[in-house]
């Protein structure tokens, strides 16, 4: 079922998306005792659409499962992330997605902004 | 000829005979080895014949015949004939259950050493009154105590009290008399866990009478000790569960059944006795009193005293403290709750955390929850062997079915999908007990169940730190709600408590309702008054308007009205015929043919309802299925399922079918 060599054009999920960590939710466990947390991620940027640049500001809510849930718990909101993960939905019942992350790069050394 | 007929341990519906060239009448009651296959088996001899209707030359003859001990008496045998016929059970299988372990296995205990300071005391010194200062009487407890100890010949009393009223105090002065005209009393008690504290009360009572503890729990050789010491007549006072029926008193003077109500005394495997309703019949047989005593009698001996086939005593005061507790409950509908707590018990708590004083939080749940979910694909943990859900325990990362106990450990992800992110769905003891801890970290939060209080040891310990004051909060299921009593305790909460109201066995609300009443009674027992706030999403339900006048009379009426019109028990006589096997079409069959021989054998007191498959309908990987049977008419019943009985001997099964009838049944 998981197998990692093909990947079949109807098999791509991959997101990538950096900025500001805005809410963060308390770090929780699961029953078997991994760490979840649950954040949302601040985006700004200048884009090209119809070879015209614009700004684009949006919110992506996050979750980050295992040991990374522990690193980012100890991150203060407004600081820069660059996440990279997949999308799935929330629920059953609730299906717009939610951003699981993967992998995390703390953005450092730049505290004014871009 | 001279032959035995011998009662054997096994699932046959038949007696065994063996020649026995030296025995006669005298031999009636002795146990004896015989053999049987290629083993040895031991049966007790309970009858003598001279000639057998089997061929003499196949007879074998007994080994041996023990009497070592003194032969079990008649009525010990009647009585067992009586429970193997009633409850459609082969008398072998009866006997051996009502023989203690040691003497069933044809050993006999080694000699006691004397004690000298028991030995030293005469008869008559330990019989005379005691000198402690006895707890003087309300006029109530007084006018009971009199028509018990009044009453020469066979009487079934209803002792009705409302928890703290005392019935305690009744039981022992009834005792009390009867040792004094040198009879034996016979006490049955729900479970093993409260033993200890009435014994304790007994023993301080009567600290010269010898009492012979019977439970499960005793050890083997001491329990077949007391069988023996009480069947000598030396043992005056028999404080035991419901096995503790079938010890032989031929001085039998009284027998008292405490919270007679309590579904325990019905064993749910093997002989399916009740052990208060063959109580009663022992109490018949040896004409004398018998008393039941709850705050919430059965609905089918509240009915038996409105018939005044029982007679009622009523003790409607509360001996200790001075008003019952305040019952409130708290509408649930329209208030967000805070990890299933609504403000108003919240506050109730604080309140209770800042004078000093204790809380009881019941919730009859234990576990973290009730199931473990995928919220990504609606994966649920399932037993594979049951039709149940695995049961969540935090505390020790399993889940556990609380039918079969079969446990694993939490998966990591869920097997179906493989998201990590698993929920836990409803709430049990443990949850709430973090919710407790999160919500009040001054608190002393102590979690009483099953899983807390896995062995006696442990269970005092917990009791014992409780009595200290070392707890402030308390979760507890029912195990808390039993015969104990907290001074300090002034704050009973109730959460959950719903779903019985709804339930398809019509014995829920019967069985709520004696729940809530008894964990109410531990709140505010001593000077303290207590509160009870029960949190419900039916406030106006009359269950709950009884509870909160605290009148069982007027709710135990609308049941049996409800019962009446329903035609239920005990307006109805039921049994059950269930049959297990690997596959539901093989249960659902035999059940199905059982039914075809039923009916030419029923008369038209006899109702047939279809084969169905049980509520849990799979347990152990069996498939289980159930044929009620219902007669207006007890003896009618009785006759039909000796016969019926019978046939379903001579059906034939797939050899992995086990069945079984359960007379008065209590499970649906």
């Amino acid at each position: 079922m998981f197998d990692g060599d093909q990947t079949p054009a109807l098999s791509i999920n991959l997101t990538q998306l950096s900025g500001r960590l805005q809410e963060r939710g308390a770090l929780r466990r699961t029953p078997a005792g991994i760490p979840v947390l649950e954040f949302s991620l601040a985006h700004e940027s200048i884009q090209m659409e119809s070879e015209v640049e614009r700004k684009v500001h949006c919110e992506m809510n996050c979750v980050v499962i295992g040991s990374q849930a522990q690193l980012l718990a100890a991150v203060k909101p407004g600081d820069e992330l660059k996440v990279s993960g997949f999308l799935a939905a929330r629920s059953l019942k609730r299906r717009m997605p939610i951003l699981h992350v993967n992998t995390i790069e703390f953005v450092e050394g730049n505290k004014n902004g871009i | 000829m001279s032959i035995v007929r011998v009662a054997l341990d096994l699932p046959l519906p038949r007696l065994f005979d063996y020649l026995a060239p030296e025995a006669s009448t005298r031999d009636i009651g002795y146990r004896v080895s015989v053999p049987f296959g290629r083993n040895l088996r031991i049966g007790v001899i309970v009858d003598w014949i001279a000639n057998s209707e089997q061929p003499i030359d196949k007879l074998k003859p007994v080994t041996a015949i023990l009497r070592d001990i003194p032969p079990l008496p008649t009525n010990w045998l009647t009585l067992c004939e009586f429970c193997a016929r009633y409850y459609q059970a082969p008398l072998g299988e009866v006997m051996a259950f009502a023989l203690p372990p040691m003497l069933r296995r044809g050993k006999i205990p080694r000699l006691k050493k004397i004690k000298l300071s028991v030995a030293s005391t005469t008869p008559q010194e330990s019989e005379s009154a005691p000198t402690l200062l006895l707890p003087s009487l309300l006029a109530a407890q007084q006018a009971a105590v009199e028509q018990i100890v009044s009453a020469t010949a066979f009487q079934a009393f209803l002792l009705h009290g409302v928890t703290g009223s005392g019935k305690t105090e009744v039981y022992l002065r009834a005792i009390e008399a009867t040792l004094a005209q040198g009879g034996q009393a016979l006490m049955l008690v729900p479970e093993i866990a409260l033993t200890p504290q009435l014994e304790g009360r007994v023993r301080a009572r009567f600290p010269h009478t010898h009492l012979v503890v019977a439970n499960s729990s005793v050890a083997d050789a001491t329990r077949a000790r007391g069988f023996l010491d009480a069947l000598a007549g030396d043992a005056r006072i028999v404080l035991g569960t419901r096995l503790a029926i079938f010890t032989p008193l031929p001085r039998l003077r009284l027998i008292i059944v405490d919270e007679e109500h309590d579904a325990s005394f019905k064993q749910q495997d093997g002989v399916r006795y009740s052990a208060r309703d063959l109580a009663i019949w022992r109490a018949h047989q040896q004409n004398c009193p018998i008393v039941l005593g709850s705050a919430t009698p059965s609905l089918e001996s509240f009915h038996h005293a409105l018939a005044g086939r029982y007679r009622m005593l009523t003790l409607p005061l509360r001996a200790v403290a001075e008003a019952p507790p305040i019952v409130r409950t708290i509408d649930t509908r329209r208030e967000k709750l805070q990890e299933g707590l609504s403000a108003a018990l919240i506050d109730a708590l604080e309140l209770r955390l800042e004078r000093g004083e204790q809380s009881l939080v019941f919730l009859n749940r234990r576990g973290y929850a009730p199931v473990l979910a995928c919220p990504a694909c609606g994966w649920i943990s399932r037993c594979q062997h049951c039709a149940a859900n695995l049961v969540v325990h935090l505390a020790d990362k399993h889940l556990r079915c609380h039918h079969c106990g079969f446990e694993t450990a939490i998966p990591h992800a869920c097997p179906d999908c493989g998201n990590v992110d698993l929920q836990p769905f409803g709430r049990g003891t443990q949850r709430l007990e973090a919710a407790l801890i999160e919500r009040f970290p001054q608190a002393r939060v102590l979690r009483v169940d099953r899983d807390s209080a896995n062995s006696a040891k442990k269970w005092q310990a917990l009791l014992a730190s409780i009595h200290a004051g070392e707890v402030d909060i308390l979760i507890g299921t029912q195990m808390l709600a039993k015969g104990h009593d907290f001074p300090k305790l002034t704050l009973v909460g109730a959460v959950s408590a719903d779903a019985a109201l709804f339930a398809a066995d019509f014995r829920a609300p019967e069985r709520l309702f004696a729940q809530l009443m008894q964990v109410g009674g531990r709140s505010g027992r001593a000077d303290l008054p207590g509160e009870v706030l029960i949190q419900t999403e039916y406030p106006t339900h009359p269950l709950y308007q009884a509870l909160i006048d605290h009148d069982y009379s007027r709710f135990a009426q609308s049941q049996l009205d409800d019962r009446k019109t329903a035609g239920f028990p005990p307006f109805a006589f039921q049994a059950m015929l269930r049959a297990e096997s690997p596959a539901m079409g093989e249960s659902v069959g035999f059940l199905a043919q059982a039914r075809g021989v039923a009916q030419s054998l029923a008369d038209s007191h006899i109702t047939l309802y279809d084969p169905v498959p049980m509520r849990l309908h799979r347990l152990m990987a069996l498939e289980r299925a159930q044929l009620l049977v219902e007669s207006d008419n007890r003896p009618a019943l009785q006759h039909f399922l000796a016969q019926w009985h019978t046939a379903l001997y001579a059906l034939k099964h797939p050899r992995t079918l086990r069945w079984h009838v359960d007379v008065d049944p209590l499970e649906f």
